[in-house]
């Protein structure tokens, strides 16, 4: 099922509107979804297709465009480690994976289960070597502790905006328990733990694939007795060691998930695409995806990894790896799906893509995470998409 | 991973239970370690409360008045340590014609939130009187500033400057309020032993949670421990924050009064009066009817002369305060009795507008001259890991302004918000950085206040010299100047552009 040119659609998630026009439209629109058989590492750095390629010399071309080749060359490809262990666990669950809503992605994860993994070692290794300081509220990051609070806000916007989350259809499994939290690439578990706190919740299960990180959020929450999991039947909070491809979706009739949260995360993956229809599974009709990125754009550049990284070293150097930064009009053109490569809109059919959320906000030093309408085609930004509740529409 | 599967998997197996709230949880989570207990030999555990404030003054009280009434943190469970014995405050009760020497004046911003709090209402009314007018002057040249609505624009919003409350009915109406609320367990009568740091158990990790242990053996194991406790605060010391300032060599004698009338103004225009006299300031402030109550920073030598006086020279030496010059005020505090024939004597040699001053005063209630120290402190930080002062815990002013109590409700309003949109955004209420709003927002504040009112009296210390002339002119030049009084009397109001 795999062909050359599904590289290509995948990667087609990142560019720009001028790359959509000369991407080969879908022999098979069957596998738009499809991953290629390729070391996920190597997705931007050597298969880059032409017209990213194209992208970055024009990048290059710019002011800043010198660190950016700098940076290429020393993108390092060896970041295999967890993969192994990742695929076996991949393969042990495969089976577990329902298909009641994505039969043809799930069919296609399990024909390309050596390399569903959007998990990248370096980053792991990146991350777990944060582990110490992570709850440190001065420590580097300050940044993501301040910003946790509009992560609530903006997910509290969401649900208000439609009515159809606190009340879905009884097809959709129907939550007046309140709201089921999955947190995707928790970390030390900012955003976890704080979810599991909030009132309105009924649990909150966060995963991370990195079991040195996994282990600082779990003794962080044992400091706090309504998360401490102790000998409680059904805990508030639940850290899994696991990437999205590896964790098994709900088995029925246990619901999935109110609210999928990914923050901070889809730069740091190999294969947004597929991350994102992976994470996207977990979400009950009428639920949300959530997520926060960056914009990938020269004032992000400048602000993320230069300011940010070299200059104020507010955040540890190789923290963002600005061309994995991805823009919010690339992430809606993404689950508008056939609207890009004339495929048959799938995503699009799942999603309300014609209504996603989108927040930017601007760091101040000294004084936080500002809200700054318009500030998504900067610099960091949140996003929301709904999915259809098919049941309830009708 | 296996492990993991099958953990995962046992959690989606359980469909029976129900939806907890953050309090039940709690609850369920207090008979586990009972449970815990029952096995262990050790000594019984501490109970765990989200809030544990220490000291039931109008601070502590008006923070657990807040958050019991305010629906996003009523659910915290909330202890109240107090040293004294509060069934004595819940049974205060005075007739209408005596009043506590220890008022305090709250400005409309402060009553505002009281009555947010649904605490006003619980106060004896009849006890509280505001008052419309203030006349401050300087005690050595005579420079005069009126705040006087008339003379100025008029006010945006009423024409209340303060409201002069005793403390008592202050605090004893907090508490009906807060028992009114109810679900905050009370600890009074009770000593804190010692404040140390919990301890880890195989479930949970309590090493940063501060423990409040009373006398008698019971422990309060904090999630979030408030320093209510007064400028000698016990839990300032546990949080190592430490306070700095210095001590004004002067005290504060105070004293319920009654005068000839009940003000030039009736009772529908009641005035303030302050006079800065080179040894420190002295206010008449407004009460029900013909009484006032007096506020006199003066040297400590003054004073206990003060205190020792008769009520009949005690009482001269007030209306002496309000009109004589300073030579003559210091001649008569090296007399140790017959003020008040020097009082009279003196006094038809010295001209001034008696509509200026207070109406004279005729009576002074007995038992009520008391005194204290002034002091300035400033605690370095409000926060710690899971600690935070309010109140004077955290800074204690120059009453000149009357801006103590004030200080202290806007550090409560500012904690109880905090706390609100901590426990909104499932943050940890205790941590430091839950808490940073709190400081980012009430400390230069408090500063900014305290440095005035610490530079105020200090300017009015000096008796002569080039500082005097600059100081008068600087208050008529206010007194004459119309938008900026308007501007100064909004802010003493507590409304208006928000400056400190």
């Amino acid at each position: 099922m795999q062909s050359p040119s599904a590289a290509s659609v995948e990667v087609g998630l990142f560019p720009k509107p001028r790359s959509k026009l000369s991407e080969p439209s879908h022999p098979h629109p069957g596998t738009a979804r499809q991953i290629p058989e390729m070391r996920p590492s190597l997705l931007l750095s050597r298969h880059t297709p032409t017209l990213l390629r194209q992208q970055q010399q024009n990048v290059s071309r710019g002011v800043f465009g010198c660190a950016v080749a700098a940076r290429e060359q020393t993108h390092h490809p060896h970041r295999q480690q967890l993969q192994l262990q990742l695929q076996s666990l991949a393969k042990q669950h495969h089976a577990a994976c329902s298909s009641r809503l994505f039969s043809s992605t799930a069919a296609a994860s399990t024909t390309s289960s050596s390399s569903t993994s959007s998990v990248n070692a370096d980053e792991i290794s990146h991350f777990s070597a944060l582990a110490s300081s992570w709850w440190d509220p001065h420590g580097p990051s300050r940044p993501l502790h301040l910003m946790n609070p509009l992560r609530h806000d903006f997910i509290a916007d969401c649900l208000a905006s439609s009515p159809e989350t606190a009340t879905p259809s009884p097809a959709a499994g129907a939550q007046t328990r309140g709201l089921r939290y999955l947190d995707v690439g928790c970390g030390g578990g900012i955003f976890a733990e704080s979810a599991a706190r909030r009132p309105g919740t009924h649990s909150v299960t966060a995963i991370d694939p990195s079991a040195t990180i996994l282990g600082v959020a779990r003794q962080h929450a044992r400091r706090d007795p309504t998360l401490a999991t102790g000998t409680r039947a059904e805990p508030k909070l639940q850290y899994l060691n696991a990437s999205i491809e590896t964790l098994p979706l709900p088995a029925a009739p246990e619901p999935l998930f109110d609210v999928v949260t990914l923050f901070e995360v889809v730069e740091h993956v190999d294969r947004p695409a597929a991350f994102l229809d992976a994470c996207g599974r977990f979400v009950r009709p009428g639920g949300w995806l959530v997520l926060s990125t960056i914009a990938r754009t020269w004032t992000s550049w400048l602000t993320t990894n230069v300011l940010a990284e070299d200059i104020l070293r507010v955040v540890p150097r190789g923290t963002h790896d600005w061309r994995k930064y991805i823009n919010a009009d690339e992430l809606r053109a993404h689950f508008e799906d056939g609207a890009v490569d004339g495929g048959d809109r799938r995503r699009a059919a799942e999603w309300a893509a014609e209504r996603p959320a989108v927040m930017g906000v601007v760091y101040v030093p000294g004084l936080g995470w500002k809200k700054v309408a318009g500030s998504e085609k900067l610099g960091n930004y949140f996003f929301a998409v709904q999915k259809r509740d098919v049941a309830r529409d009708r | 991973m296996d492990a993991v599967v099958k953990r995962r998997a046992a959690a989606f197996v359980c469909r029976s239970c129900t939806r907890r709230s953050q309090k039940q949880l709690q609850l369920q989570l207090q008979p586990q370690l009972r449970l815990r207990r029952s096995y262990s030999s050790a000594p019984p555990g501490p109970d765990i409360y989200d809030v544990v404030c220490v000291g039931g003054g109008p601070a502590g009280l008006s923070l657990l008045t807040a958050l019991r009434t305010n629906p996003a943190t009523a659910h915290l469970r909330i202890a109240l340590v107090e040293a004294q014995d509060l069934s004595k405050l819940r049974s205060w009760k005075l007739p209408l014609d005596r009043f506590s020497n220890r008022c305090s004046s709250l400005t409309p911003s402060s009553v505002l939130f009281l009555d947010k709090i649904g605490a006003w209402g619980h106060l004896e009314r009849s006890r509280v009187q505001p008052y419309q007018e203030m006349q401050v002057w300087d005690g050595v040249t005579g420079a005069r500033i009126e705040f006087d609505w008339a003379s100025g624009t008029p006010p945006p919003a009423g024409t209340t400057i303060a409201y002069m409350v005793e403390n008592l009915n202050l605090t004893s109406g907090l508490l009906r309020r807060l028992e009114e609320l109810g679900g905050v367990s009370v600890f009074d009568n009770a000593k804190v032993e010692d404040i140390s740091l919990g301890s880890e158990t195989e479930e949970l990790d309590l090493r940063e949670w501060p423990v409040v242990d009373l006398a008698g053996g019971k422990q309060l194991s904090a999630r979030f421990l408030v320093g209510a406790d007064g400028a000698n605060s016990p839990v300032r010391s546990f949080a190592g924050i430490e306070a700095r300032g210095w001590d004004y060599d002067r005290h504060g004698v105070v004293a319920s009064l009654q005068l000839e009338g009940e003000g030039w103004g009736g009772d529908q225009t009641k005035v303030a009066y302050q006079r800065f006299l080179p040894t420190g300031p002295v206010a008449i402030l407004p009460l029900p009817g013909n009484l006032s109550t007096l506020v006199w920073s003066t040297t400590p030598a003054n004073a206990s002369l003060l205190k020792s006086l008769s009520p009949r020279d005690f009482i001269a030496m007030v209306n002496a305060a309000f009109r004589l010059g300073p030579t003559d005020l210091a001649f008569m505090h090296s007399q140790s009795s017959g003020q008040d024939l020097e009082y009279l004597w003196r006094l038809e040699h010295t001209p001034f507008d008696s509509r200026a001053v207070p109406q004279t005063v005729t009576g002074v209630q007995e038992g009520t001259i008391a005194s204290f120290p002034l002091k300035m402190r400033h605690a370095n930080t409000y926060v710690g890991e899971r600690v935070a002062l309010v109140g004077d815990a955290a800074h204690t002013i120059h009453p000149l302004a009357g801006q103590g109590l004030n200080q202290g409700q806007g550090d409560v309003q500012s904690l109880a918000s905090t706390i609100e949109y901590a426990v909104s955004h499932g943050q940890d209420i205790g941590v430091r950085m839950s808490l940073e709003p709190y400081v980012s927002e009430r400390y230069l504040a408090n500063h900014v206040l305290m440095g005035v009112c610490d530079k105020l009296h200090k300017l009015y210390s000096v008796e002569s010299g080039p500082l005097v002339s600059l100081r008068s002119f600087g208050l008529n030049a206010v007194n004459s100047f119309g938008p900026l009084k308007t501007f100064l009397m909004n802010q003493a109001a507590g409304h208006g552009t928000k400056v400190f």
